[in-house]
């Protein structure tokens, strides 16, 4: 089985680490000192860059790449912490913050060094209230230990950190409409470019990065580039690895939740199976896995034959699906594909910002659609497929088959993919989450068919067995399409 | 002309302390606007909502248009534009606390208080009469794995039962 490997979540549950004194005892600020000892903020980002870090939000995005588009000479730049985290089935950030809210500032502390930003502004979810409590107090111990505020330990560098609360709006966790929102407006995502790092927050560069992206900048300044790039599945064991040029090193956060006996957080080296992954959450509650959601509720979900995926960054896209927050969500035999698909739409339909119409329309038209088939509505109608020739009666007429079709499956689809195209990964919204909406509502539609169409023909919501449930490998969208990058060699 | 009385609300005004920690607040933006999303929280945390005289209030010390203030309410779940309850009671009723049967601990607050779930336009249909609880269906609550969970007012509730619900909201007075 596979191990886990606590690096960020370490001291987790170490008694009082929350306060300085503790945090000190286990190597507490110790990494920002020697990292503004050792090291100009230029090597930092080379370091940043070098081992292969990307964001860890939702977009995979590699950070030091994101440091090098920051200009140098427009003062003041600002630094974002995005703690807004509200995507379904996500809950690692709310246990750094309410536990080990030190290692975070320290992670602030290392970037803002890097970048030479000397405001940072940690945007919080109004829910956590408990989080934004034990991050003030840390944040006001660590300015009475001189480790922020002016002239931090005598080395000319000045940095304020602040908590900022949000207000229950989930669009806030998007870059963009975090800036918005920290500006006082309503979290309305901007068009990108110019993107954040050129003009963000106050019209300035602003570098936006999730908590537990910062929250590796310690670990991998304290122990090296080297020691990080180690950590990560080494590739090319199975046929579905994705290319070495593009790594995910590190471990990453993986909140499973749903059908599993032990849910939680576990922190991994990034790249194990899905399969894996249950099976370190103590395996699956009920007889056998329906479905995997393996980033949050925007991913696409995976069937019981796309188990074998991997779970980092690359992989999961080759699959055409993605590793997101690292919210994984299981769902057992029980579970009926269309009900879990009306929750995740009532969510969507409630948190579109409203700004682009295909969006505000779209989001309560696919919820309506699929409300009406859950509630055993869903509109059939038999159409004659087009042919001339000899009716009955000998005369000339329409003589093409008659056709049961599922006139609301072909409309579920064309809306959602009218906001967002799945196939071509064009969105018509300014941000991603016109995709984040119809990634679920056609990846669900797509690869659990039969159980739309069983609720249609039936009118009530029925729960096929999974072998009848799933569309087979063959007929899989996803599976058919999935980039298998060439196969591994071994040296000879 | 009817003679219906207009009723004049009373103005509203920070509490000294809130003054204190508002004051404090806006040192840290470069710009006022920014303070708007803490200070409306320390506003409703002392009015209990954002009625038109705390709009007022805050358009003032930012100054901005109240027009500006009242957009930023109406965007944001978190602020109530109308009274609610002593205790706000978010149920959490998103996939994983779907799963999880959060339905049986919202069906049991809405019998236990005969109320229905307050919508964002309509919140006095899940108050209780006598204003001390208001229940709310809320989106995820990032705690997942302890699901069904249950906000009431700040604080969490976690693998929640019915019968654990029912001596949470007991206890409370």
């Amino acid at each position: 089985m596979v191990q886990e490997r606590r690096i960020l979540y370490e001291h987790l549950d170490v008694p009082d680490i929350n306060t300085f004194d503790v945090f000190r005892q286990y190597d507490g600020y110790k990494r920002f000192e020697k990292t503004i000892k050792e090291h100009q903020p230029e090597e930092i980002c080379d370091m940043v860059t070098q081992s292969g870090l990307k964001g860890r939000g939702g977009a995979g995005f590699s950070t030091g790449l994101k440091w090098s588009f920051v200009p140098r000479d427009i003062e003041p730049r600002y630094l974002c912490c995005n703690a807004d985290e509200s995507e379904p089935g996500t809950f690692s950030n709310r246990y750094v913050l309410e536990k080990n809210p030190h290692l975070l500032i320290e992670g602030i502390l290392i970037c803002c060094y890097a970048m030479g930003i000397s405001t940072a502004y940690v945007y919080i979810r109004g829910e956590f209230t408990l989080g934004k409590r034990m991050l003030d107090a840390a944040i006001e111990e660590a300015y009475r230990h001189g480790y922020l505020g002016k002239n931090i330990l005598g080395s000319g560098f000045d940095l304020d950190v602040y908590s900022h609360p949000g207000a229950g709006a989930y669009i806030c966790g998007e870059e963009t409409g975090l800036i918005e929102s920290l500006e006082g407006k309503r979290g309305q995502p901007r068009v990108k470019p110019p993107f954040p790092a050129v003009e963000g927050l106050f019209h300035k560069p602003t570098v936006v990065q999730n908590v537990e992206t910062l929250c590796n900048l310690p670990f991998l300044m304290g122990q090296g580039v080297e020691w990080y790039t180690s950590i990560g599945r080494t590739y090319g064991d199975t046929r579905f690895d994705p290319p070495q040029s593009d790594p995910n090193t590190g471990t990453k956060l993986y909140c499973i939740s749903g059908d599993v006996n032990k849910p939680g957080v576990y922190e991994l080296d990034l790249g194990l199976t899905a399969e894996e992954l249950i099976e370190v959450a103590g395996g699956v509650k009920g007889e056998r896995v329906k479905a995997v959601i393996p980033g949050g509720s925007s991913a696409p979900i995976l069937t019981h034959y796309e188990l074998e995926c991997r779970l980092d960054f690359t992989s999961l896209t080759l699959w055409k699906s993605m590793l997101g927050s690292g919210g994984i969500i299981v769902m057992n035999e029980t579970r009926n594909i269309v009900d879990c698909l009306l929750n995740i739409m009532k969510f969507y339909a409630h948190e579109s910002c409203g700004q682009c119409t295909p969006c505000r329309w779209g989001t309560p038209w696919v919820r309506d659609i699929v409300q009406r088939i859950a509630d055993g509505e869903g509109r059939q109608t038999t159409i004659q497929r087009p042919r001339f020739g000899i009716a009955e009666g000998g005369r000339w007429g329409d003589t093409g088959e008659m056709e049961e079709v599922y006139e609301d499956l072909d409309l579920l689809e064309s809306v959602a993919n009218n906001i967002a195209n799945v196939d071509t990964m064009t969105w018509n919204t300014i941000c991603v989450f016109g995709i984040a909406v119809s990634w679920p509502a056609v990846s669900y539609l797509r690869k659990f068919r039969p159980e739309f169409e069983a609720a249609i023909r039936e009118g009530k919501l029925v729960t096929l067995p999974v072998e009848e449930a799933t569309v087979p490998p063959e007929e899989n969208y996803a599976y058919q399409q999935r980039i298998v990058p060439r196969l591994f060699e071994a040296p000879a | 002309m009817s003679n219906e009385l207009i009723q004049i609300e009373t103005p509203f005004q920070f509490s000294e302390e809130n003054q204190r920690k508002f004051d404090k607040l806006i040192q840290r933006y470069p710009v006022k606007e920014a303070a708007m999303l803490p200070t409306l929280h320390l506003a409703q945390k002392q009015a209990g909502y954002i009625s038109p005289a705390v709009m007022e209030h805050v358009a003032e010390l930012l100054e901005l248009p109240v027009m500006k203030v009242k957009d930023v309410v109406t965007f944001y779940p978190m602020f109530f534009e109308e009274p609610v309850g002593k205790y706000v009671i978010r149920v959490c009723y998103t996939l994983p606390c779907a799963l999880r049967d959060c339905k049986l601990v919202l069906e049991h607050i809405k019998e236990k208080f005969n109320i229905d779930v307050a919508s964002e336009t309509d919140l006095a249909k899940g108050t209780t009469p006598d204003g001390k609880f208001t229940l709310l269906k809320s989106e995820c609550l990032a705690s997942c794995d302890v699901a069904p969970v249950v906000m009431v007012n700040d604080d969490l509730y976690k693998n929640l039962t019915p019968e654990k619900m029912e001596e949470i909201l007991d206890g409370l007075e």
